[in-house]
């Protein structure tokens, strides 16, 4: 008894941390540009395959291999900002159907290149075998992974609430006219947020490649994820999504440990609904980011 | 019953005890439209030239148009985006399907049934109306068919995971394959006429109105007396029930039934993209928008092979930017009535 509750007690934080790593940018996007990036499972996808591209087809060093990727999915992101978002900021539905559709259009290119049947390996494990966290066993590297994952976030809540640029953002995100007026450059900092959100679920993806399963379709799962926490963490406020991570991170685990693994999403959507119901912001209010 | 023609107007009153009813036919209006519909009517002679696998195109063609055409009637009558009206399908076919293999009924003892599961779920989910707004109520719709597809694999001896269901009951066993193909393109568009005539009557009625109202601003409807969340769950759940019934085609027509053929978001950016390609929420742009989206698809599969799964995406992204009013942008010469609603997320 003992054992399992700590078993769902400790990869309930894990997988909480993993969240944040998975949802933070998508948080970022929602809160500062007040809109809904659906294409946000592609940059799971992307950091996977690009990062093979490399190392299969240019035969580079990884760290190159990782670099360059991370030039690609910012590029990629700058452009997808200037060519759609940026365009059709005011028509939603264009703007949601587009994304959509970048990404259908990623992932079957993706397939078309590397088939799901096709093996790739990324080495990025850091460190194999598996060690005790409070009487459970849990692999190395997800322990790595989660301990990354609040290191990051902990630099992106650190320079939104400390830095000048931070205090631009949450500006933006309380009010884009007001900050204008003030002398915010709108698009720049748009960008820029759109840039900085696909840095983490690109880390996300190369840290768990070596042990969960990788195809081109994996995007979805991970985009799932993001939008349940973001929901219920009042759709682009960082606080909320903080919390809400480590919630779903719970439910999962308890769920995957005393029930059914396959049942955890929907699990963590009935509770989602069920929060919703009687707090229909979500966990904190979501007119800024923080 | 009195006819009259008044100006370019047929005017058809009904006058019965206290029974007042007027119904104003504009023939100048439906000319052109009547002209389409004769022209689908015609469309399976011209498909005996080009092969019968036509006939199954034009036949899905008239099923996309009938998923489209309620989420129209929704998008408008809620005021919220549904990203998920494909789980109204699944769940029609799914039901369909598993009374047939297991039950041994017919098409048309299943459609009740569906229409019942359909109306119950319907019902329940049209909560989600009053109780999240804009981007949450897009949101949630996005998850709930991926859950639901998890759903069927968790089940996999239920629901037959990827494979999905066989051996469902036909809808029609006319004999050879040709009579059987007309028939279902005939019933498939004798659906999507209906559809289509609902859709259009609501929308140009006093509940067309109040639905315009909401979909502009629901606050404001509400301060003028609308019982906005009555409103909002009735279109709610007879929309479902409409989607429903396409999934209960589905399943009839093809005789088998998978989840992960109408869950993903493939298949739901295919009836959104109908939807706007038509026109942005125009009933009669919608019907071409399936047409057009449904020929486009097979013309590239058979001609592009594996490659057309990417370049299917590309060129409606294309056209969506290229042609910001639809198909029926170019077809209407005249602004957009000022009462006709627009679609928004973010409110």
């Amino acid at each position: 008894m003992w054992e399992t509750l700590s078993a769902v007690i400790v990869y309930g934080l894990v997988l909480g941390s993993l969240w944040l790593l998975v949802s933070i940018g998508f948080s970022l996007i929602c809160g500062v540009l007040r809109i809904f990036y659906l294409g946000y499972g592609i940059t799971f996808t992307m950091a996977i395959y690009v990062t093979w591209m490399f190392l299969s087809d240019f035969k580079l060093r990884l760290d190159i291999a990782i670099a360059l990727m991370i030039v690609v999915q910012l590029a990629f992101s700058f452009l997808i900002y200037r060519g759609l978002i940026q365009r059709y900021l005011a028509s939603e539905e264009i703007l949601v159907t587009a994304l959509l559709l970048v990404q259908i259009i990623i992932e079957e290119a993706i397939n078309y290149k590397y088939p799901a049947i096709t093996g790739v390996s990324i080495p990025t494990m850091i460190l194999t075998g598996l060690c005790s966290v409070g009487g459970a066993s849990i692999s190395i590297q997800l322990v790595i992974s989660a301990i990354v994952a609040i290191l990051f976030t902990a630099i992106i809540t650190l320079v939104l609430l400390k830095s000048k640029l931070g205090l631009i953002v949450r500006a933006l995100s309380q009010d884009q006219k007001t900050a204008m007026l003030m002398g915010a450059d709108v698009h720049r900092l748009f960008a820029l947020a759109m840039m900085i959100s696909v840095i983490p679920p690109s880390i996300c993806a190369l840290l768990l490649a070596p042990l969960w399963s990788v195809e081109p379709y994996m995007g979805s799962s991970f985009f799932i994820t993001a939008l349940l926490i973001s929901i219920l963490g009042s759709v682009g406020n960082l606080k909320g999504t903080i919390i809400a991570s480590y919630l779903i991170g719970l439910i999962h685990s308890s769920v995957s440990f005393l029930i059914n693994p396959r049942l955890m999403n929907l699990a963590a959507l009935v509770f989602t609904l069920a929060f919703l119901s009687f707090r229909s912001e979500g966990l904190t209010r979501s007119e800024s980011l923080w | 019953m009195k006819i009259e023609l008044k100006r370019s107007r047929l005017e058809v009153r009904l006058d019965y005890k206290k029974l007042k009813l007027a119904w104003t036919i504009e023939p100048r209006y439906w000319r052109n439209p009547l002209l389409a519909w004769l022209a689908l009517c015609a469309l399976p002679l011209l498909s005996l030239m080009g092969g019968l696998q036509w006939l199954s195109i034009f036949t899905t063609a008239n099923l996309c148009a009938t998923i489209a055409l309620p989420l129209l009637l929704q998008i408008i009558g809620t005021g919220r985006v549904n990203l998920g009206p494909q789980l109204f399908v699944a769940l029609g076919g799914y039901t369909a399907g598993l009374l047939s293999i297991n039950y041994k009924m017919e098409a048309l003892q299943t459609l009740p049934i569906v229409i019942v599961v359909a109306l119950l779920v319907g019902l329940s989910l049209s909560l989600l109306t009053i109780l999240a707004r804009g981007i949450y109520f897009s949101l949630i719709t996005l998850i709930i068919p991926l859950v639901f597809m998890e759903i069927t694999f968790v089940f996999s001896d239920v629901f037959k995971g990827e494979t999905g269901i066989y051996g469902i009951t036909p809808l029609f066993r006319l004999g050879s394959h040709l009579i059987n193909s007309i028939a279902y393109y005939y019933a498939s568009l004798m659906i999507l006429t209906l559809y289509l005539f609902l859709v259009d009557k609501i929308l140009r009625s006093r509940w067309g109105m109040v639905y315009a109202a909401i979909n502009n601003d629901e606050d404001v409807a509400m301060m003028m007396g609308v019982d906005i969340n009555r409103h909002k769950i009735f279109v709610f759940t007879v929309t479902s029930v409409l989607t429903a019934i396409a999934g209960w085609f589905f399943a009839h027509y093809f005789g088998t039934f998978a989840g992960v053929t109408y869950l993903p978001f493939t298949f739901m950016i295919k009836i959104l993209f109908i939807v706007l390609i038509g026109g942005r929420a125009q009933a009669y742009g919608t019907i071409a928008g399936a047409y057009f989206v449904s020929i486009l698809d097979e013309l590239l599969r058979s001609y592009l092979g594996n490659i057309s799964h990417f370049v299917f995406p590309s060129i409606l992204l294309v056209l969506l930017v290229a042609l910001p009013e639809g198909l029926w942008g170019i077809y209407r010469k005249h602004k957009y009535r000022e009462i006709y609603p627009t679609i928004r997320i973010r409110r």
